[in-house]
């Protein structure tokens, strides 16, 4: 903390933290249901299948304000969900940092899906044939074989959310508010600190390091779609 | 034992098999677009729009009827694909422990070590199966198939993506996998000479349907049948056991023995020909020989450059279009391929005896052929 004191005041380090925490969290929350619907989309037929691929698809062409005022609507107090939630447990979403992971998760789901869907069709399916034939359930069949194949797809799917929720903004102020050390992501700071009179110094700060970030996470999952390549070429089974 | 009484309809093309195969190894022959691999994928379960009964040897893997469809990875079939199928990700070790490991322990009927020793697999195990050839990557595939212990090994053309000189050198393994793992095989191919190296049963397709179904010799009574076979590689196929290698003369004397290598013809006379790779005396090869390099003559010929003549007694004369093939129990059923007018100028007719006028040069190495399979049993 004494170190990067010298570079950002305690308000712009929280920002910065609570954004990569968001990012983090974002991202597991999307996993598991993203790498299910992929593979739905890429290997099933069922009713309801344009359907879902166009609900996953949404906040992809919606205004990311829209996105954030539909979370809103169904998961604030007075919303369907929000209210039950509320009700029922006491929990409550809207303008906390669940929010902001919400609306990251939502706004970076479709950017997953896509990737792992993608990767999951590239896979051969007379591979999925011959390992039905050596004896692997579709489960198994799935871990072994699928989601080996598809590694590079699902890793560039991950940085392409994540990064994503680096980049969120409208989402996030409409339904999370901006609340710092809850909501007050990198963006959302930059933001305020431009409506104020004396905050172009530490908005340039955080502008900085947004792109060093950004440019990180690029950089990241460029060596790791990589590494994933060759070991998906050479490396033997673990 | 396999009996298989299935319909598949894909598009326009619809197939309908009934057939009991019993034998150690069968074939499926047919040319291409047949429907052999439509079979093969209804039986291992891979064709969800087959319908009807498949029940190997007292299991009932599909029973549309009764609404039984054991799904492809409980069916325990080993299946070698035409295009091999290795998992990219995986080594060629990573392969063959793939197929491993959805083996019960006490289900295990081979050996990882034995396989790789029967398939000369050991210097490939750490390479990446996209750095190996391609008749080593069916090797592997082979490998594989193998140590998912199944209860038949199905084969699906799974020499027709290499040449020729890869796939001579492919079939002896082959050979070694029917006499050592004593599994049944189910071997498709549209290649007459891979088949009659291998099976002892053969089911011919054409369009869907079964053409005819049987030892290969009683084949050649069906037209449909011996038409399809004439396109698709006719030769005469037997195995053989080295006798002597003459050098002086550049040639090896081999004297013919029953397919499964129990014992020798005894009434046959050993024939002289040339094998380039030196194999041992008392070891048993596979040779070929094309039916139109066989000449019939009534007596033994002198002064003559063939080296092979061989007393027999034509056992039967079947007529095609053009030419006419005789079969003659030389020892070894022999198939001669002759014109119309020799069969009348010889007056050749079931009973007759001939002489078979074989170049040293017309049998064709086929490699080695396994121990005999009784004695590999045994062990």
């Amino acid at each position: 903390m004494t170190v990067s004191s010298f570079l950002l005041t305690p308000g712009e380090w929280t920002a910065l933290w609570l954004s990569v925490k968001v990012g983090l969290a974002s991202v597991a929350l999307s996993l598991i249901p993203g790498i299910a619907i992929a593979w739905l989309l890429a290997r099933r037929r069922f009713p309801g299948k344009t359907a879902l691929d166009a609900l996953v698809h949404l906040p992809l062409v919606l205004p990311p304000v829209v996105t954030g005022y539909l979370l809103l609507l169904a998961l604030g107090r007075n919303g369907i969900v929000g209210g039950f939630l509320h009700d029922h447990f006491g929990l409550d979403i809207a303008f906390t940092w669940r929010a902001a992971v919400l609306a990251s998760a939502a706004m970076g789901f479709p950017l997953l899906v896509r990737s792992v869907r993608l990767a999951v069709e590239m896979v051969d399916r007379r591979l999925e044939e011959a390992a039905q034939t050596l004896g692997a359930s579709p489960l198994q069949m799935f871990f072994r074989l699928v989601l080996p194949l598809a590694a590079p797809g699902l890793l560039t799917g991950i940085v392409l959310a994540f990064a994503r929720s680096l980049g969120e903004f409208g989402a996030t102020i409409t339904f999370a508010g901006d609340i710092p050390g809850q909501s007050r992501t990198l963006p959302v700071a930059i933001y305020s600190y431009l409506q104020l009179p004396s905050g172009d110094a530490p908005a340039q700060r955080l502008v900085i390091i947004s792109l060093v970030l950004s440019l990180g996470a690029l950089a990241a999952s460029e060596a790791l779609a990589r590494k994933a390549r060759r070991g998906a070429g050479g490396e033997a089974h673990a | 034992m396999l009996e298989v009484s299935v319909a598949v309809a894909r598009g326009s093309f619809s197939l309908r098999v009934d057939a009991v195969l019993e034998k150690g190894t069968a074939a499926v022959f047919g040319p291409s677009g047949a429907g052999k691999s439509t079979l093969l994928h209804a039986i291992a379960g891979l064709a969800r729009s087959a319908r009807g009964r498949i029940v190997l040897d007292g299991t009932v893997l599909l029973d549309t009827r009764k609404g039984i469809n054991v799904p492809a990875h409980e069916r325990r079939l080993g299946v070698v694909f035409q295009d091999g199928r290795l998992f990219p990700h995986l080594t060629v070790e990573g392969n063959l422990r793939f197929a491993e490991r959805y083996v019960r322990p006490s289900e295990r009927r081979l050996k990882a070590g034995d396989v790789a020793d029967l398939l000369a697999l050991g210097p490939l195990m750490s390479r990446s199966v996209r750095a190996i050839s391609g008749g080593e990557a069916q090797r592997v595939a082979l490998g594989r198939a193998l140590l998912s212990s199944p209860r038949l090994l199905v084969l699906d053309e799974p020499l027709s993506s290499l040449d020729q000189g890869l796939k001579a050198q492919l079939l002896p393994f082959l050979r070694r996998v029917q006499a050592a793992a004593g599994i049944p095989m189910l071997y498709v191919s549209h290649d007459l000479g891979e088949v009659l190296q291998l099976a002892d049963e053969v089911l011919v397709l054409e369009a869907g349907s079964v053409v005819a179904r049987g030892p290969f010799l009683d084949l050649l009574a069906v037209p449909r049948a011996l038409a399809l076979f004439r396109g698709h590689g006719l030769m005469n196929v037997f195995r053989a056991r080295v006798q002597a290698h003459r050098e002086a003369d550049g040639v090896t004397l081999l004297l013919p023995v029953q397919p499964h290598g129990e014992q020798a013809y005894h009434s046959c006379s050993p024939l002289a020909a040339r094998i380039s790779e030196t194999r041992r005396v008392g070891e048993d090869v596979c040779l070929g020989l094309r039916p139109e390099d066989v000449a019939l003559a009534l007596g033994p010929v002198e002064g003559t450059s063939i080296q092979n003549q061989l007393s027999g007694v034509v056992q039967e004369i079947i007529e095609g279009p053009d030419r006419t093939l005789v079969v003659v129990n030389a020892g070894t059923p022999l198939m001669c391929d002759v014109t119309r007018h020799s069969v009348r100028d010889l007056d050749l007719r079931p009973g007759r005896a001939v002489w078979c006028l074989i170049k040293a040069q017309a049998l064709a190495y086929l490699g080695e052929c396994g121990a005999p399979r009784k004695a590999a049993q045994e062990t």
